[in-house]
C-alpha cells in the first residue's frame, strides 16, 4: 500500500509532462545534429545510396545491357526483375545471329527480331523465356466442345528428356507421346508426317526448278525455320525468288489437320484446337502470320487459323509437372494415324544438315526411280557442327547437285552474301536459324553452362542414331503421306497442294532503317 | 566542370537497360502496378527513371514511328526545387546533381509544387515518407564513373561528360545530320538543365514539357523578393510617420481641453 502511494506520487501529471517535453526536446535536437552531420558528409555526394553498392563486386562485374523486346513480340518476354544485364542476350543476339546491331538507329515501328529465342536459352538467370501459352492449351483441353489435337516437331523428342534429369540426347519419343496422351490431347500426331510431306513438294519445286519447268532462281533455300525466313524478309527480300514456296511442316500439319483430317474424321473444322510442340520460340511467331489460314480459305471461314498455339519443349516438360506426369516412368505409346507416321528421312530435319539430306534422297528417288545409293543414307558432309558445310551429289540425269547447309544466321550471311554477289555455285542450300538447326532451337531445355556443342551434339547423335534404327528412311516410303495424296491432294504441287501447303513471304525491308555501308 | 548527360532520342532502342541499372544502383523494387518500361511506365517513388514508348507519326505519307523517351530528374541549373526547400534537403552539387537528403527533410512537398517537371515524388504509403528521385549517382560521379543508368546504355544514346561539351556536341550531331530538330531540350529549358535531349521528331509530340519557362524559376521570387527590405523600411517609415502625427494631434488636443478646462 505505502509502496503503491509512492508510484502514485512519483509519477504525476505534471512530472509525465515535463518528462515528455524532455523527450521531445532531446529528440528534435538529436535529430538536427546528426542530420546536419549527415548533410555534411551527403554534401560530398554520397547520397544515400546503399553503400554496398559503392565498392567493385555488388555491382556487376560485367555491365553490358541487354537486347530490347517489343511490348508485341509474340514469342519471347522478359521479366525486369531477373535482368542482371549481364549482356549475353546481346553477345547472341548481335554475334551469332546478327540481328540487333545489324540495323540504322532510329528504329521505325517495331523491334527488329527474328523470334528464335536464342537470348532466351543463353540469358543466366531466366529473364527472358518464351511467352507462355500453357494457360490457354489447358483451357482448350478442358472445353468439351474443342477437339485438341498436338504435334510433336522431331526435335523435341532428343531433348525433352533433360527436363526430367535424362542424359542429353536421350530419345523419348514413344513417352512424350504418352506424356500428351495423359495431359488429355484427343490426338497427337507427328510433324515428321508433314517433313516428310515438305521433302516431297520441296524436292518437286527443286527439280522444277532445275529442269526449268517453273521459271525461278537458284539456288533453291528451304523455308522451314521460321526464325530463318524472317530474317530473310528483313535483310534479304530481294532474295525472296530463291525462297522454296514451301510451308514449314508445322503449317502444313496446321492445314491439313482442319481439312484433310476434319474431312476424314467428319469434325467440324473449327472445333479443331491445333497445338504444336516445337523446340523453337519463332514458330509462335510463325503462326500468327496473316496468310498463314489456308484451311479458313478451304472452308470459307475467315475466322480460321490453321494452328491456334504453340508449346515450346520447356512449356511441356512445365505441364507435365504441373499434372505430376513423370516423363522416364512412362511406357511408350505410338502415334495417332492419318497424320501420324514419319520415316527417318523426316526426323533428321530437327538437326542441322538433315532436311538437305532427306530432300537429297527424295530427289534421287524422283528423278531416277531408284533407291540412293548408301552414301546418300549418310551424307557425311552435311552432318556436324561445322558452320557453312557443303556437298556434291552425283545424281543420274541431272549431273551433279551441290548443295550447302548453314546454321546461326552469322553463317547464313555470309552464304547468301554469296549468292548476292553470284558466286554461290549451289542448287540448294539449308538455312537453319538457331545453331545445330532445331536441336539447338530457343525452345528447348536450358542447361546450366550456356548452350554448348557437347549438348548439340548428343542431341543430334541421337537423332541419327534412331534415323539409322529406322525401316524406312525416305519421304517416299511414308504410307500416310502415299495416301494423303491418293485421297486427297492428287500429287505434289498440285492446285490443292499449292493452296493448302506453299506460301509467300512479305518484305520486311522496310520495318527498320538500312545500316549504312 | 559541371557534369551532364546528353541522350539521343534516334538511337533510343528501348531495351530498358538504363531503368534496371537504376533499380539495381539505388536498391528501388519493382511494382507491377507502375513499370519503369513501355507505354503506361511512369515516374514513381520507385522509378527514378521511366523509358516511355510513344507512338507517333512522321513525313509526309504519315509513316508510324515509335520512339522511346527517358524521363528522370533534370537536375536543372539552378533548380526550383532547391529554392523552395527551406530545409535544405534539396541541394544542387558543384558536380552537377541535385541531391536529396532524407535526413534534412521535413515532408512540406515543396519541392514537388515547385517543379516544372514534375519529378519528385513521394512515399504517400510510408508512415515517415521520404521525397524520391533520380539522384544522378553523386557517389559514382565523385569516384569519377558515370551514372549507372548511362553505363549500360547498348546503342550509346546516353553519353556522360562536362555539360559545356556535351552541348557543343549535341549542336554539331544536330547541325551536321538534317534529321534532328532544330533544338537541345534542357540547354534553355528552366534555365538550363544537366540532362539535354535531342531528337528527330519535334519533343511536343514526345510529351516534353515545351511551355516551361527558359528562365531559371527561381528568378521569379528572386524578382520579388529583393523588394523585401524596400517594402519593409518604408511600410516602417509610414507607420512611423502615422504614429508620430497622431500622437502629435493628440498631445495638442489634449493641450487645448486642459486649456478650456482652465479657464
Amino acid at each position: 500500500m505505502d509502496e503503491q502511494l509512492k508510484l502514485e506520487k512519483k509519477v504525476t501529471r505534471r512530472s509525465f509532462l515535463k518528462m515528455m517535453g524532455g523527450l521531445g526536446l532531446a529528440g528534435i535536437t538529436a535529430n538536427i545534429g546528426t542530420g546536419v552531420a549527415n548533410a555534411a558528409q551527403n554534401g560530398s555526394g554520397q547520397g544515400w545510396l546503399p553503400e554496398q553498392y559503392q565498392s567493385a563486386g555488388t555491382w556487376p562485374t560485367q555491365v553490358r545491357g541487354r537486347i530490347p523486346i517489343s511490348p508485341n513480340n509474340p514469342s519471347i518476354t522478359r521479366d525486369n526483375k531477373k535482368c542482371i544485364l549481364c549482356g549475353q542476350c546481346l553477345e547472341v543476339c548481335q554475334n551469332t545471329q546478327t540481328v540487333f546491331g545489324h540495323y540504322d538507329l532510329p528504329i521505325v515501328d517495331d523491334i527488329v527480331c527474328i523470334n528464335c529465342g536464342q537470348c532466351a536459352l543463353w540469358c543466366p538467370t531466366a529473364a527472358i523465356t518464351e511467352c507462355d501459352d500453357t494457360a490457354k492449351v489447358m483451357q482448350a483441353i478442358q472445353d468439351p466442345d474443342k477437339y485438341v489435337i498436338v504435334q510433336t516437331a522431331p526435335a523435341t523428342r532428343v531433348a525433352l528428356g533433360e527436363e526430367f534429369g535424362l542424359e542429353p540426347g536421350t530419345f523419348v519419343m514413344g513417352q512424350q507421346v504418352a506424356g500428351l496422351k495423359r495431359l488429355g490431347f484427343d490426338s497427337v500426331f507427328d510433324t515428321n508426317f508433314t517433313a516428310d510431306l515438305t521433302i516431297l513438294e520441296e524436292a518437286t519445286e527443286l527439280i522444277k526448278r532445275i529442269k526449268g519447268d517453273i521459271k525461278k532462281p537458284l539456288p533453291q533455300f528451304t523455308s522451314c525455320s521460321p526464325g530463318w525466313v524472317k530474317f530473310c524478309e528483313y535483310f534479304y527480300p530481294d532474295l525472296f525468288p530463291n525462297m522454296s514456296t514451301c510451308k514449314s511442316p508445322q503449317q502444313m500439319l496446321g492445314a491439313l489437320a482442319k481439312t484433310y483430317f476434319a474431312k476424314q474424321k467428319g469434325i467440324a473444322p473449327e472445333k479443331i484446337y491445333s497445338v504444336a510442340i516445337m523446340p523453337c520460340t519463332a514458330k509462335k511467331f510463325e503462326i500468327q502470320r496473316p496468310e498463314m489460314n489456308s484451311s479458313g480459305h478451304y472452308w470459307d471461314k475467315s475466322s480460321l487459323r490453321d494452328m491456334d498455339a504453340v508449346l515450346t519443349t520447356r512449356e511441356l516438360a512445365r505441364m507435365l509437372k504441373q499434372k505430376n506426369i513423370d516423363l522416364p516412368s512412362l511406357p511408350e505409346e505410338k502415334y495417332d494415324p492419318l497424320l501420324g507416321e514419319g520415316t527417318g528421312g523426316a526426323l533428321i530435319f530437327g538437326a542441322t544438315g538433315g532436311v538437305m539430306e532427306a530432300a537429297v534422297r527424295g530427289a534421287y528417288f524422283f528423278i531416277t526411280e531408284q533407291q540412293p545409293p548408301a552414301g546418300l543414307l549418310k551424307l557425311t558432309p552435311v552432318r556436324g557442327l561445322e558452320g557453312v558445310k557443303e556437298a556434291a551429289v552425283d545424281v543420274p540425269g541431272v549431273g551433279t547437285v551441290k548443295v550447302a547447309v548453314c546454321h546461326g544466321m552469322k553463317n547464313g550471311r555470309k552464304v547468301l552474301d554469296a549468292v548476292r554477289k553470284g558466286e554461290a555455285p549451289y542448287h540448294f542450300i539449308e538455312f537453319m536459324s538457331c545453331p545445330g538447326g532445331c536441336i539447338g532451337g530457343g525452345g528447348q531445355p536450358r542447361s546450366a553452362v550456356p548452350p554448348s556443342d557437347e549438348v548439340r551434339m548428343k542431341r543430334i547423335a541421337s537423332i541419327y542414331q534412331a534415323d539409322a534404327r529406322m525401316k524406312h528412311r525416305e519421304a517416299h516410303e511414308n504410307a500416310e503421306v502415299l495416301k494423303l495424296y491418293q485421297d486427297f491432294l492428287e500429287h505434289p504441287m498440285s492446285h490443292l497442294a499449292e493452296e493448302l501447303l506453299h506460301t509467300k513471304y512479305t518484305d520486311r525491308g522496310k520495318r527498320f532503317n538500312q545500316l549504312k555501308a | 566542370m559541371s557534369k551532364a548527360v546528353l541522350v539521343d532520342i534516334t538511337k533510343c532502342v528501348g531495351c530498358g537497360s538504363c531503368g534496371v541499372a537504376c533499380k539495381m544502383w539505388n536498391n528501388l523494387e519493382y511494382r507491377k502496378e507502375s513499370p519503369m518500361l513501355g507505354k503506361d511506365s511512369k515516374l514513381d517513388a520507385e522509378n527514378w527513371t521511366n523509358i516511355k514508348l510513344v507512338e507517333t507519326e512522321t513525313g509526309a505519307e504519315k509513316q508510324s514511328i515509335w520512339r522511346f523517351v527517358k524521363n528522370q530528374c533534370l537536375h536543372c541549373e539552378e533548380p526550383a526545387c532547391v529554392s523552395a526547400c527551406f530545409s535544405k534537403a534539396l541541394q544542387k552539387t558543384k558536380a552537377g546533381p541535385v541531391v536529396y537528403h532524407a535526413n534534412l527533410c521535413v515532408g512540406c512537398r515543396y519541392c514537388m509544387i515547385a517543379c516544372p517537371f514534375d519529378i519528385p515524388k513521394y512515399e504517400w504509403g510510408k508512415v515517415i515518407p521520404r521525397i524520391r528521385k533520380c539522384q544522378m549517382c553523386p557517389g559514382r560521379i565523385k569516384e569519377g564513373n558515370s551514372p549507372a543508368c548511362t553505363e549500360v546504355c547498348p546503342t550509346n544514346a546516353l553519353t556522360f561528360g562536362e555539360h559545356k561539351d556535351l552541348l557543343k556536341q549535341a549542336r554539331a550531331t544536330i547541325n551536321n545530320d538534317k534529321k534532328y530538330v532544330q533544338h537541345i531540350f534542357g540547354e534553355k529549358e528552366a534555365g538550363g538543365t544537366a540532362w539535354l535531349y535531342i531528337s528527330d521528331v519535334p519533343f511536343k509530340e514526345l510529351g516534353f514539357r515545351t511551355d516551361v519557362t527558359t528562365q531559371a524559376v527561381p528568378h521569379y521570387t528572386e524578382s520579388i523578393m529583393h523588394l523585401t527590405p524596400a517594402v519593409g523600411l518604408t511600410w516602417g517609415a509610414l507607420l512611423t510617420g502615422m504614429y508620430v502625427y497622431n500622437r502629435r494631434r493628440n498631445t495638442i488636443a489634449n493641450e487645448e481641453n486642459d486649456n478650456k478646462k482652465g479657464k
